[in-house]
């Protein structure tokens, strides 16, 4: 029997299958237009960047929450380990680049800081998963996992910056830029763009495609999914749900470490940094629909097209609040979010 | 029997006192405990004004905790935009009390009565906004709520001709004096209003209702109870509360921010405050409430050259309760009770 599904047919059927999702999605582009061309380029540039940082950070989360159904509320503290992690790497780079020229080092002593900051972000969730989620799986009855699970996060995200006010104190630490090379421009456009963020883009870009790809075509990915759709099933075809636990949680928190990192010229490092990061990630989480990993990636670009278009014409105080307004306007209408949610296992509470 | 008959005599006028109370909902240790915070102000250390503003802030974080509880212990809805519903009850009466030139509404309006129109009004809020998202699944209510907090204190925060903004208020005072004392026997008369009345609801086929509906709504649904009806006015009732006592708030500090006062992070101090305490126990969070506040700011004040190493002991002290003591404060004491009469009866039969 052969599938005859063309390309085109199954577009349809996802535009009609998901009515939401499609006017929204349009009416987005709508908006990216109207900023580009009303707004001018360098507005939606600004937008399109800012986008990869939350669909980045908000992959990881609805990673989380879809696999292990922890809302996650520390989330911002990977960020900030991440951008940490990134400038005790880099400075002494820098410093040594100052009086030495090593073009090579030049190049790519950030990447070596963004990886370094990954790994130990990938540590970290590793480490919370099994000191503290695990005992907290072991004994928390299903009816109470979401709010245990939502308080222990508080208690980790509470420790994790007074920890670090202590131990790092309150300061900015930071760089003026990875590379010190001028910001590229399009005159004709009146775009200018540093290569710092252009870079951060690229490499929001490519860590969401790599997580996309590992999570679609390999073994352990589909592992991944599969308990995200269903544990007990999952445990029937010999999954071994604990391994799962703890790799998405420390792939969730070394993309969130690699975002830090990334946006460590831009955002700097300080106890408090992931706080921002955290709760727009948890918007467009919510908007998207609560663990779908897909619908985070789109939410994140429509919430900073939403948060740019705000900014620029209702005021700059407003940035937060008009986007909000329009996501309670959404969720009156489809609360389980835009692409629909997938989470397991919250019962009717 | 004449000895008997006297003994039951003795003991049926401590009984009324002691049945009268648990018709209200205290138990005779927690009418004891009440007693003895009403007198503590009165005995050193605590007669000293910053002893006594602790105090005040625990009996406001119990009254909040209290108010909490009755959605998150009952319905099993968390209200996470609960700091917007005090902070709007605050500046509600704030802005009816302000009588001078600063804000477009200049009515003068005495607090105590402000104080209720703020309360009015935050249950009118919460009324409607139960209503919009109470007919979903808690947790997208909960979302919800999350967003209207923010949305409403970003509002607060950037209309200047009503709020001030980031500026903030400085409403008149409820009292004239400079004392704090007054301001907590105030409080504290909340805290035993906030808490009678809720209790005094869910002995009522209401809160049977409310907690069949939190236990399992499809039951209760199947019972004939329309679950919406009665999520949407146990949180109204929640939020007037809410209101109620952030006018309060407005009105003993004088000073009002949006950030001070409807700040996610004040949900979430109520929040951990009822689940250490023992969410849906409604004295669990009162009970825990006070002593962490006097720790948090005896740390604060003592450990200056540590800062925030409170909130890192605060922080480890809600892991280890959530992994190893998830029922709180309110269950650890059940079961030592528990326990402890078991002994009792037990050698008295031996």
């Amino acid at each position: 029997m052969q599938r005859t599904t063309s390309f085109g047919s199954v577009i349809v059927e996802r535009i009609t299958g998901n009515p939401a999702a499609s006017v929204v999605m349009v009416g987005s582009l709508v908006l990216a237009v109207v900023i580009g061309v009303f707004g001018g380029a360098a507005q939606l540039v600004n937008a399109v960047v800012t986008g990869g940082m939350w669909a980045l950070l908000a992959v990881g989360l609805a990673l989380i929450f879809g696999v292990a159904n922890v809302p996650y509320f520390a989330h911002g503290e990977s960020f900030m380990i991440g951008a940490y992690v990134a400038f005790f790497v880099f400075d002494p780079i820098k410093t040594y680049l100052q009086d030495n020229s090593n073009p090579l080092l030049f190049a790519l002593g950030p990447f070596a800081a963004v990886l370094a900051a990954g790994v130990v972000g990938f540590a970290l969730g590793v480490g919370l998963e099994r000191l503290l989620f695990y005992p907290l799986r072991q004994r928390t009855k299903a009816g109470e996992w979401v709010m245990n699970a939502f308080l222990l996060t508080l208690g980790i995200s509470f420790v994790i910056i007074n920890g670090t006010t202590l131990v790092l104190g309150p300061n900015f630490q930071g760089i003026p830029y990875y590379w010190a090379v001028d910001p590229l421009e399009l005159e004709s456009l009146e775009v200018r763009v540093t290569v710092d963020r252009l870079v951060s883009f690229g490499i929001a870009i490519i860590t969401i495609v790599a997580l996309w790809f590992f999570l679609r075509r390999t073994r352990i990915g589909r592992a991944i999914r599969a308990v995200a759709q269903d544990e007990v099933g999952a445990q029937l075809v010999g999954i071994n749900l604990n391994f799962v636990y703890v790799l998405t949680f420390g792939l969730a928190t070394a993309t969130a470490a690699i975002a830090g990192a990334s946006l460590l010229s831009i955002f700097q490092a300080y106890p408090t940094v992931g706080l921002i990061p955290l709760y727009t990630a948890w918007y467009v989480v919510i908007l998207a629909g609560l663990g779908n990993v897909a619908g985070a990636i789109a939410g994140g670009f429509i919430v900073a097209l939403l948060q740019t278009a705000t900014q620029q014409w209702v005021g700059i105080g407003w940035a937060n609040v008009v986007p909000i307004a329009a996501m309670v306007l959404v969720l009156l209408i489809v609360p389980s979010g835009i692409f629909g949610s997938e989470v397991k296992g919250v019962q009717e509470q | 029997m004449a000895s008997t008959q006297a003994a039951k005599g003795n003991r049926s006028a401590w009984d009324t006192i002691v049945r009268g109370l648990e018709a209200v909902g205290i138990k005779p240790l927690g009418a004891v405990s009440l007693v003895v915070l009403a007198l503590l102000p009165l005995v050193p250390p605590f007669n000293q004004e910053h002893m006594m503003r602790w105090l005040i802030m625990g009996a406001y974080l119990a009254a909040q905790a209290v108010a909490f509880d009755f959605t998150s212990g009952y319905i099993n809805v968390v209200n996470f935009g609960f700091a917007a519903f005090v902070g709007l009850g605050a500046y509600t009466s704030a802005i009816l009390a302000n009588d001078t030139p600063l804000l477009i509404v200049q009515l003068g309006i005495s607090p105590w009565i402000g104080m209720w129109i703020g309360a009015l009004v935050a249950g009118l809020l919460g009324l409607g906004l139960g209503a919009l998202t109470l007919r979903l699944r808690g947790i997208f209510a909960a979302c919800l709520a999350w967003f209207v907090g923010i949305a409403l204190m970003g509002t607060a925060r950037n209309t200047m001709s009503l709020t001030r903004g980031a500026l903030g208020l400085h409403p008149p005072r409820l009292l004239e004096t400079t004392s704090n004392l007054p301001y907590f026997y105030i409080i504290l008369v909340m805290l035993l209003v906030v808490y009678v009345t809720l209790r005094l609801v869910t002995r009522t086929r209401m809160g049977l209702a409310f907690r069949a509906i939190g236990q399992n709504i499809d039951a209760a649904r199947a019972s004939g109870i329309n679950p919406t009806r009665y999520r949407v006015i146990n949180f109204a009732l929640s939020c007037f509360f809410a209101g109620l006592l952030g006018s309060f708030y407005a009105h003993y500090l004088a000073s009002l921010t949006p950030d001070t006062v409807m700040h996610t992070s004040k949900t979430v101090e109520v929040l951990t405050m009822v689940y250490i305490g023992g969410r849906g126990s409604m004295w669990g969070g009162m009970a825990v409430a006070f002593p962490f506040v006097f720790l948090m700011n005896y740390l604060r004040s003592n450990l200056e050259d540590l800062p925030g190493l409170h909130l890192v002991i605060f922080g480890v002290v809600m892991i280890l309760v959530m992994i190893y003591y998830p029922g709180g404060f309110a269950a650890v004491y059940d079961s030592v009770a528990t326990w402890f009469k078991g002994r009792l009866t037990g050698e008295r039969r031996t």
